[in-house]
């Protein structure tokens, strides 16, 4: 028995195959890509060590934040921290009900080839600009946090209307063909067959774009469009850095806050 | 009863949803009331004056590159100038947006390892989520304003690290939800081959991983340039600081040009990596009935 066991031809082990072309030319555009861009932002982490003295003295500063501007209700931080949110729920909703329309108008299954061709084409030509260039357009309309309110919706309308357009050429066609044969009209399949199909999805979306809307408005009055970013621009151009660092405490924990609480309602929607 | 008589089902309640709606609209009008100094009476203005720097911006799109625009100082400067140097820009900002997601690359895929339940111990995993978490919750500009211009002074490097610490974050998260979510069975082969814990990770977790993480580091890419031109107001390098200068001074042309280059450019790469990450996901068979 053991002899036949020990006589058995070893088993021949299929050649290991060679790295695909493909794979190889993948990586190798990887690295030279990546050696031009190193090059032409002149990569170098000298001033790491060079200015880590003059990083120290602001983080030293950084370190003993202005607690005043965080514990007094009227300081410069809570109005427009006030002001932040408040732009950020507007252009949420505005611009969420917006894009639901928008997006029954860029799917297939919603709208007639012509319209939703057209509409798909200029939704992404609108995704393609950062919120930044349509405030900081805006703003030269008028200052003050209006300009702020319709950049974000610009660039919700974006967001919400691609991906709930996703969502639509993904529903179950069943519903819309029965709509179809009882000779619905265009408006009533969609408010009866597509609408309840997206709803749980385009809820999630919303709650996703307000999100990223608070970290955004942060970051929006930088060029002058209301809120805390133009805190933020003040106390940097001042350097203020005890109060920049109030500033940034504030951030954090309504960012993080607001986070968990959309996460928590994001999954009971699922 | 008549058999005939068969009984609808009760339509479920409305209220429920009109209930939300009412809250909604009453949290929105909140919301608007409390902003004081929002002007709402120029919301009219905006369709016209818009329409009008959007026209204008058009113009400078559209003329002769070789043409000399009035009103500026420099006689020998043309569109043609104007086009080189938002290109030059604007590859400074792509070049930016590479670099820092590489770096975000580089340092989230190892730590992910130690963040992720089935390759670390607890006592690993939590303090590396929650720096997942906290750099995540920083915006970059933060980041960069704090942080990176005192290391690095005005310039594009600057940009780099604000992008790449802040990518660290998503791509780390990411990556430990890929990790976490793998098949477990192959792991369960090498490690009853008598894997150490290194073959393990090395021959059942890399592979699997690997397309899905190298497509999201790419769709990374596409994101990081956008923010680069928010970088860029900071004077944190790319597009941005020249883009901030020329439309707050209404230059409304020579802004056309450059948001021509930011909108091709931008399409360009999307559709580019849109095209590799296809291709990584789905492999060679779907990508051609794709094209």
């Amino acid at each position: 028995m053991t002899q036949a066991i020990l006589e058995r031809p070893k088993p021949v082990r299929p050649p290991k195959p060679p790295p695909s072309p493909l794979l190889v030319g993948g990586v190798l555009g990887a690295v030279v890509v990546t050696m031009v861009a190193g090059w032409a932002i002149d990569f170098s982490l000298a001033p790491v060590v060079e200015q880590w003295p003059a990083l120290t003295m602001i983080l030293q500063e950084v370190a003993h934040p202005e607690w005043e501007e965080i514990t007094d209700p009227s300081s410069r931080l809570w109005t427009a921290l006030r002001e932040t949110a408040a732009i950020a729920v507007i252009a949420t909703f505005v611009g969420s009900l917006i894009a639901l329309g928008v997006a029954l108008l860029s799917s297939k299954v919603s709208a007639p080839p012509a319209i939703y061709r057209v509409t798909k084409s200029g939704m992404s030509v609108i995704r393609s600009l950062p919120d930044m260039v349509y405030a900081l357009v805006f703003v030269a309309v008028v200052t003050g946090p209006l300009p702020g309110i319709l950049a974000l919706t610009a660039f919700n309308v974006g967001i919400v209307a691609k991906l709930t357009a996703e969502s639509i050429d993904a529903t179950d066609p069943g519903p819309l063909e029965a709509l179809d044969a009882a000779g619905a009209t265009r408006w009533q399949r969609a408010r009866a067959g597509i609408i309840p199909q997206i709803l749980p999805g385009y809820a999630s979306y919303v709650l996703y774009v307000f999100e990223l809307n608070i970290r955004a408005s942060v970051v929006l009055g930088a060029v002058g469009a209301g809120g805390v970013g133009q805190l933020i621009m003040l106390y940097f151009n001042r350097a203020d850095y005890p109060r920049l660092a109030a500033v940034v405490i504030v951030i954090f924990v309504v960012v993080v806050a607001i986070d968990l609480l959309s996460q928590g309602l994001r999954r009971r929607l699922r | 009863m008549s058999p005939g008589a068969a009984k609808r089902p009760e339509p479920p309640p409305k209220w429920p949803y009109t209930a939300v709606g009412v809250a909604l609209v009453g949290i929105v009008l909140l919301a608007g009331w409390s902003l004081d100094d929002a002007r709402w009476g120029r919301l009219p203005l905006f369709p016209g004056e818009v329409l009008q720097y959007a026209s204008q911006m058009l113009d400078g799109v559209l003329t002769w590159p070789g043409a000399h625009p009035d009103g500026q100082s420099d006689p020998d400067l043309t569109y043609g100038d104007w086009w080189l140097q938002a290109l030059r820009l604007m590859g400074e900002s792509v070049a930016l947006a590479w670099i820092g997601t590489c770096i975000g690359a580089l340092f989230s895929f190892p730590l992910a390892f130690l963040a992720a339940s089935t390759t670390a111990p607890w006592f690993l995993r939590l303090p590396v989520r929650t720096f997942f978490n906290a750099i995540r919750a920083v915006p970059e500009i933060l980041l960069a304003v704090i942080v990176m211009l005192p290391l690095f002074g005005l310039n594009p490097m600057a940009g780099a690290m604000a992008i790449g610490i802040h990518s660290i974050g998503s791509l780390g998260k990411l990556t430990l939800e890929n990790i976490e979510s793998i098949d477990p069975r192959p792991v369960e082969a090498v490690t009853a081959a008598g894997a150490t814990r290194w073959q393990r990770i090395r021959t059942a977790v890399i592979p699997q991983l690997l397309p899905e993480t190298v497509a999201f580091w790419l769709y990374r890419f596409e994101v990081n340039i956008r923010a680069s031109a928010i970088l860029g107001v900071v004077s944190a390098g790319g597009i941005g600081a020249l883009l901030n200068r020329v439309l707050r001074g209404r230059e409304w042309e020579w802004g056309g040009i450059m948001l021509a280059v930011i909108i091709i450019v931008t399409i360009l790469v999307d559709q580019l990596s849109a095209a590799v990450r296809h291709r990584i996901l789905h492999g060679a068979e779907a990508t051609a009935v794709w094209a």
